[in-house]
């Protein structure tokens, strides 16, 4: 295999960008209509991620070690969307003529040759790891709603009763899709450590303009049908770590740190935790009353509220940032921060501003931001 | 926001862009007047792309021609590569129809949280107004209770009144008849003393006053 061609004539392709992306799919569909049905109306958001996972597997063609788990993973994941082994050769012409397409009059034989190969291994690595996990989880776990509490204007708890038991860690999430928005999966982390009964709760906060979100909170009650797509996710406690715990939430970012404090409960020797959960209203602090009931519980875990955007609020006003800085010791800490975009960039910088290692720092992006 | 040189720009990317606020104290930039530069930049984008895939059939058309002059004709799938780009017409069209009534959606939903915390912010101001309105009447109201508080001292007072002359009253009264009963015995006794000096037993029986009150 050819590391420089394969690299070389990906870069001529890639360099078209979404009109590629699009090439592709369109080359798909009309070749197999029936695959359409897998994938959503809209494929602006769908394009991007193809660009992603093609230019990251290209760019690691030679790095085996980080490659192949992110390949494995890929198989995997796509189980949920209904991929089946006979689906790969499928892509794999498509993605050929897309390359030869774009490639003009550089694409030969032996370049088609080359990719062909390489496309095989991946596919290979690919259908492998799902083969592997069908014999252990289903494609996806189909699920229904058992309560059903909108907290806020924006905010629904949901708790579901997976139809097979879900293994998880605290802290991990899982992809959703509702009947309501067909083909579109949304991420949502568990909000509980695992229980007795199965059941989850999923923090639910309306996007403005988010089809899913908004199914999720309003358009749906108890008895919807969900399908959830396996675990992921790395924001999970450190349970060797000897030293106090911050856990600093934005909004609906609450979710798997709450996970992770139930988690916590159930160790012999539970570490100290603060929890600094913020909102921009006091409306806006969802969940206060089970985090009071936790405390009362739990003399280990500290929580305090902070409200940014009401000046007049009887606590501590400002960021979830502000309030860290002001409130919480953080020397021996490991801290554990979850919310939208601007909030996890905004804490970890004053978390190392304020001395904090990097290493030390443990974060899960919704990718979600606050406007 | 922060992205890899990589990272290949694309419509989608530009519009789902978030921003890191500034820091409080520093100057920041217009939050709604960003997004809608990225609205533009994506629309932009988007028709440039569809302009460079448009120039791209019309570059394999002419391909197709020149190779068709030169002797070939027509392959199937060089007609198959009209057919995709036909398609991927079509599915841009969708993907501008379903992002436009996302992006209506979010503005109404935007709105309404605007016309909402305006309504909050009213009725914050209003109902300060009626605690105020309140505490007014409250402190009215106490201040009649006092004055109320007062009469009803003063009727008291009356009351009291009233009955320290009923007690002056009586007190004169026994006193009359203190005085009255007092004279009537000393009398007596001095009919006794007369009698006694009269002498005789029959008389001594007379002497017990007859009682008066």
């Amino acid at each position: 295999m050819d590391e420089r061609r394969l690299k070389e004539s990906f870069a001529r392709a890639a360099a078209y960008g979404d009109e590629a992306a699009l090439f592709f799919y369109s080359h798909l569909f009309l070749g197999h209509p029936e695959v359409r049905e897998m994938f959503p109306v809209s494929m602006a958001v769908q394009r991007d991620k193809l660009l992603d996972a093609l230019g990251r597997i290209v760019a690691e063609v030679s790095n085996h070690g980080t490659l192949v788990p992110f390949l494995q993973g890929l198989g995997r994941d796509h189980r949920k969307f209904g991929t089946l082994a006979e689906h790969y050769p499928v892509v794999g012409a498509s993605l050929l003529a897309t390359l030869a397409h774009f490639n003009g009059t550089e694409w030969n034989d032996d370049l088609a040759r080359q990719w062909t190969e390489a496309y095989t291994v991946i596919a290979q690595v690919m259908t492998e790891a799902a083969a592997e996990d069908e014999t252990r989880n289903p494609p996806s776990w189909e699920a229904t709603v058992v309560s059903h509490e909108r907290r806020t204007m924006e905010i629904a708890v949901l708790r579901i009763a997976p139809d097979a038991p879900l293994g998880y860690l605290p802290g991990q999430s899982v992809a959703v899709e509702c009947e309501a928005r067909p083909r579109l999966w949304r991420c949502y982390s568990m909000a509980n450590a695992p229980r007795p009964d199965g059941t989850i709760e999923f923090h639910v906060r309306v996007i403005d303009g988010g089809a899913v979100s908004s199914a999720l909170a309003r358009s749906i009650g108890v008895g919807a049908r969900l399908r959830l797509g396996p675990p992921f996710g790395t924001l999970q406690l450190d349970v060797s770590s000897r030293r106090d715990v911050v856990l600093a939430a934005g909004s609906t970012g609450l979710a798997p740190l709450k996970a992770i404090i139930e988690q916590a409960a159930g160790l012999d020797d539970p570490p100290r935790m603060h929890l600094v959960f913020g909102a921009r209203t006091a409306a806006g602090l969802y969940d206060l009353a089970d985090l009071e009931k936790m405390t009362a519980q739990w003399p280990w875990l500290t929580v305090t509220p902070a409200v940014s955007a009401e000046p007049d609020y009887r606590g501590e006003t400002g960021t979830v940032a502000d309030v860290i800085g002001r409130r919480v010791p953080l020397t021996d800490s490991d801290a554990y921060v979850c919310g939208s975009s601007a909030m996890v960039t905004a804490t970890v910088n004053r978390l190392q501003s304020l001395g904090m290692a990097q290493d030390h720092i443990y974060v899960e992006d919704f990718g979600w931001s606050e406007s | 926001m922060t992205h890899a040189n990589s990272e290949l720009v694309t419509p989608e990317r530009v519009r789902s862009a978030a921003f890191t606020p500034t820091r409080l104290g520093r100057r920041g930039l217009d939050e709604a007047e960003v997004r809608s530069f990225c609205e533009w930049v994506s629309d932009g984008l988007g028709r440039l792309l569809n302009d460079n895939s448009m120039l791209q059939a019309e570059i394999q058309r002419l391909r197709e021609r020149l190779i068709g002059r030169s002797g070939k004709g027509a392959r199937p799938e060089d007609v198959h590569v009209q057919a995709v780009h036909l398609l991927s017409r079509a599915q841009q069209t969708a993907d501008r129809y379903v992002a436009d009534a996302q992006q209506y959606s979010r503005e109404l939903a935007m709105d309404a949280h605007l016309r909402r915390d305006e309504i909050v912010r009213e009725a914050k101001v209003r109902a300060s107004m009626i605690l105020e309105t309140a505490h007014t009447s409250a402190s009215e109201a106490a201040d009649t209770v006092r004055a109320t508080n007062d009469q009803a001292h003063a009727s008291e007072q009356q009351e009291i009144q009233v009955e320290l002359a009923y007690l002056r009253t009586f007190s004169e009264v026994c006193r009359t008849h203190l005085h009255a009963y007092l004279e009537s015995l000393t009398r007596s006794i001095d009919e006794w003393e007369r009698a006694e000096r009269r002498g005789g037993l029959a008389a001594r029986d007379s002497v017990v006053p007859k009682q008066h009150v």
